[in-house]
């Protein structure tokens, strides 16, 4: 049990930077995701963690020891592979027997250890075959075995699920929600999927070029984005950015709509963010603004409408009894309470007064 | 241990062992190729004489420029040939199916020969009482029947082509298929929607995406022609005459059995010139595909 | 003709040259093999029909060729070029396919150029230094020579095979409590065998077929096979039965190798360069 410090970390190749001084404390038995596209910095971050790879610059705490020049056999971590690293010439058994074997157990707790972990994740029929056998689901919860059959200070997970398709996705992303909550060891998870990010972890960090944009709950993530980039990357559909200026406190797009009253000064450029949910649809007229439905999508549990507004094309989801047709018109009406704005310039949010 | 050192030792025996088997053999040969260096004659290398070695080479020896010329022929008819048989064989037998696995899989049995087997069967072949090749020849083209091509020069010099050839198609036809393997099927299809004929997909299509196979397949080829030794000192040794004498031929002769370590080495050191020529080429095209 | 037909006729042309090159390229090594079990009397007609005999393989083995010398010598020549050759070659193979080093595209570069040298301008100065420290005509020094056509396909070949192994299962090793030596031993070996086995059958072909650092060095103790096949020059000319036995004891074990790692032999003979 142990809380990871990482003090003005940096990794650098040549002139490429992939983590650009970020500091972090991860809490003990705290789960936190690194969230961000591919290149981000995420997995070079957790990969220093593990030992895999050097830091050009700052300093690793795992619990009370300074790691950085420890190897990673020596920071007492397990971790689980994107592609899992199985061992393919050994058996499921000696698979998940290994960091034991090779950090000197006594042989009589072996096996006692390997079926425990087995058992955890359902494996236990297939402890003679080897990974080739298994189907991916399978190989993932070996990888999941290798690493919990020891009690690591920390848990590393580098996209673990990302190798699966998707429905396998959604049940072992609930069996590592379960068993992430029954063991309580501090876990670091690397995903670009939000949804991943969402449900699983106590607190997210999203990553974006080597620099951490936002560390809070999802909640926090989700509802109170710091800047652009965690709103247009959270959410699915993505957050509507809409371009602009405020005047007399409300927001007029860039084609001279005053659309809703938004409680800040006025100004020449601002970006309207507004999330499809928080699009109301109406019929032509009922709405603030009627516009014309650019396309009409129907995804089952709800509709999904893009609509032509001016030079931009905006999302708004409808109730999933909703039909339309292209080239109809409806009315919308933002929800003012779920807005948000942001300085083009920086991408940073401003705040209501 | 730490990775940086050990990542030295491990590297450490093998270049010892490149450097003691191929890097200071090519050096000494260099000095040699300075000095006297007669084999049959007390202190050996007997002392420098700049370049004369070369020099003689040059300006001296008619042998020498024969066997330049023998060598050159030799390796631009070899990899032309070569290279085009084994384009079409490969082009043939890359649909996949029983039939053609089961005749690539064949292939692999004279590349895996001897070259000196090779040269011997091809004398055989070629025996003008009972070679099957020499037969086959005579009743094909009548004037051939019967005569002992071996003691012909330029008929030699064909056999000795002809061995080559033989043993080398197997190799670049199984290069070449794999080089079309990678070729992506859709960009081929494309073509044959697009109108193409089965020609022009070749020419405008296959053809250029498989250049750089071809590339390196043409370089190879002509490294190993320019080093050609076995199949012809077994075949021909280097006759009838000099006709068949290639350069490794014509080096291993004075210097083994003329004694002359200096003066072959100086010759040898001029077939290392095209040599890293070549090299240089095959070596980006490996690299290219390392990063 | 419809265009259905158009592909049949084609289809048909294609497999008649195929047949056609195959045989062509067959011929030589049947006619090896059909020889080998003729008669001294047979050898010299152009027939397909005749009593096979064994007696050609009784006679090689006796004086005055032994040819079980020379099988001998050839295979412990090439068995200890690849004993000692493999595990050089594995360790620096490993070293330039997981690590970065100070001049490693020189020291590729070199290793892949010594490939290339002409085998005549290596053998000089071995020849003049073994005359001179007494290795002529000795399998060891034999050996040494082969080591320098055999290491650079090693290098490469098994290079190939290490950058193939995930470096996930290596990197899962680490962090699981293994040192890097430990990696290696676990990990990387087993999963390299079948690629190490393979890059040894290899080198083992290559030092089996090689011909002129033996025709140089050797003239009596330690005359490989393919040397061997020179004493079957008689008075009157070559006896070509006994020529085909020892082409056969020469070529038939390495069919056998090559039919065993025929999927690799392209990427093992390119170095890489095509796979």
């Amino acid at each position: 049990m142990a809380e990871v410090r990482l003090k003005n970390l940096t990794k650098r190749w040549g002139d490429f930077v992939g983590v650009d001084n970020q500091s972090l404390e991860i809490h003990d038995r705290e789960f936190l995701v690194l969230l961000g596209p591919s290149g981000c910095g995420k997995t070079t971050t957790m990969r220093m963690i593990a030992g895999l790879e050097d830091p050009t610059d700052g300093e690793i705490w795992i619990g009370d020891r300074m790691v950085n020049d420890d190897l990673p056999k020596d920071r007492d971590v397990a971790m689980v592979f994107q592609n899992y690293g199985l061992y393919p010439h050994m058996t499921i058994f000696d698979n998940i027997a290994y960091p034991l074997k090779v950090r000197g157990t006594p042989k009589a707790d072996i096996a006692p250890k390997v079926h425990e972990a087995a058992e955890k994740v359902e494996l236990t029929q297939f402890l003679d075959r080897k990974p080739k056998a298994l189907s991916g689901g399978q190989r993932q919860r070996v990888a999941l075995a290798r690493a919990i059959v020891r009690t690591p200070k920390v848990f590393l997970m580098d996209e673990p699920l990302s190798n699966l398709d998707a429905k396998l996705r959604v049940t072992m992303r609930a069996e590592l929600k379960h068993l992430s909550r029954e063991m309580k060891i501090t876990t670091v998870y690397v995903t670009h999927d939000q949804i991943e990010a969402m449900t699983l972890a106590d607190r997210v960090a999203v990553m974006k070029h080597g620099v951490i944009q936002q560390l809070g709950t999802p909640d926090e993530i989700y509802n109170d984005p710091a800047n652009l980039f965690v709103a247009g990357f959270i959410g699915s559909p993505a957050m509507n950015l809409i371009n602009g200026s405020v005047q007399d406190g409300m927001f007029v797009t860039t084609g001279g709509t005053r659309l809703v009253k938004v409680g800040i000064a006025d100004r020449a450029d601002v970006i309207l963010g507004v999330r499809a949910d928080d699009m109301n649809v109406f019929e032509p007229g009922e709405g603030d603004i009627d516009v014309t439905i650019y396309a009409f999508e129907n995804t089952g549990e709800s509709t999904l409408l893009t609509v032509q507004w001016g030079k931009q094309r905006v999302i708004a989801r409808g109730s999933r009894h909703l039909r339309k047709n292209q080239d109809d018109v409806v009315g919308i009406s933002l929800s003012p309470e779920h807005l948000y704005l942001f300085d083009p310039e920086t991408g940073v949010r401003i705040q209501a007064e | 241990m730490r990775d940086n050192t050990l990542k030295y030792l491990l590297v450490l025996p093998a270049v010892l062992v490149v450097f003691a088997t191929a890097i200071w053999p090519l050096v000494e040969s260099l000095r040699l190729s300075f000095t006297v260096g007669r084999l049959n004659k007390p202190n050996f290398p007997q002392g420098y004489l700049g370049f004369e070695n070369y020099t003689w080479a040059f300006w001296e020896e008619p042998a020498f420029w024969n066997s330049v010329w023998v060598t050159g022929i030799y390796t631009v008819l070899t990899v032309a040939l070569t290279t085009l048989l084994a384009l079409g064989l490969a082009m043939l037998l890359a649909p996949g199916g029983r039939l053609r696995s089961g005749v690539q899989t064949l292939l692999i049995l004279p590349f895996a020969m001897s070259p000196a087997l090779i040269g011997v069967s091809f004398r055989f072949m070629f025996n003008p009482e009972f070679g099957l090749f020499d037969a086959f020849f005579g009743a094909v083209f009548p004037p051939l029947a019967d005569i002992s091509w071996l003691a012909h020069p330029q008929l030699a010099f064909a056999v000795c082509v002809m061995a080559d050839v033989w043993g080398w198609i197997p190799f670049l036809t199984l290069v070449l298929i794999g080089g079309l393997a990678s070729v992506p099927p859709e960009t081929i299809e494309a073509a044959q929607v697009d109108g193409a004929s089965g020609w022009r997909v070749f020419r405008d299509v296959t053809l250029p995406q498989l250049a750089p196979v071809l590339a390196v397949v043409i370089i190879l080829k002509s490294i190993f022609s320019l080093k050609t030794f076995d199949q012809i000192f077994m075949l021909t040794n280097g006759g009838p005459g000099t006709a068949t004498q290639t350069l490794s031929h014509y080096i291993y002769f004075n210097g083994m059995k003329y004694g002359q370590i200096g003066y072959s080495a100086s010759v040898a050191w001029l077939m290392v010139i095209p040599m890293i020529f070549l090299t240089y080429a095959y070596a980006k095209f490996v690299f290219r595909k390392a990063s | 003709m419809t265009g259905r037909q158009k592909k049949q006729i084609i289809n048909a042309i294609q497999i008649v040259l195929i047949l056609i090159a195959i045989s062509i390229m067959l011929i030589p090594i049947i006619w090896i093999f059909l020889a080998a079990f003729k008669n001294h009397v047979d050898v010299y007609q152009l027939k397909l029909l005749f009593t096979p005999t064994l007696e050609n393989f009784g006679v090689v083995f006796d004086a005055p060729y032994y040819l079980g010398a020379k099988l001998l010598n050839s295979s412990i020549v090439a068995l200890v070029t690849v004993v000692i050759a493999i595990p050089i070659a594995t360790m620096a193979a490993y070293s330039f396919s997981r690590f970065r080093l100070t001049g490693e595209t020189a020291m590729l570069v070199m290793i892949l150029a010594t490939q290339f040298v002409p085998a005549v301008v290596i053998i000089l100065p071995f020849f003049v230094m073994f005359r001179d420290i007494g290795l002529l005509d000795t399998r060891v020094g034999l050996i040494l020579v082969n080591l320098a056509i055999v290491m650079p396909f090693a290098i490469w070949m098994i290079k190939g095979f290490i950058d193939g192994i995930p470096l996930d299962t290596e990197e899962a090793a680490m962090v699981d409590g293994s040192s890097r030596i430990q990696v290696i031993l676990n990990i990387v070996l087993p999963m390299a065998a079948p690629g190490l086995l393979t890059a040894g059958i290899f080198c083992f072909i290559i030092a089996w077929n090689e011909f002129l650092f033996a025709l140089i060095l050797t003239n009596k103790d330690a005359v490989t096979l393919p040397i061997g096949l020179a004493l079957f020059k008689g008075e009157e000319g070559d006896l070509w039965n006994l020529l085909s036995a020892a082409g056969i004891i020469i070529m038939l074990p390495m069919f056998v190798l090559a039919l065993i790692i025929r999927r690799y032999f392209v990427q093992g003979m390119t170095m890489g360069a095509v796979r």
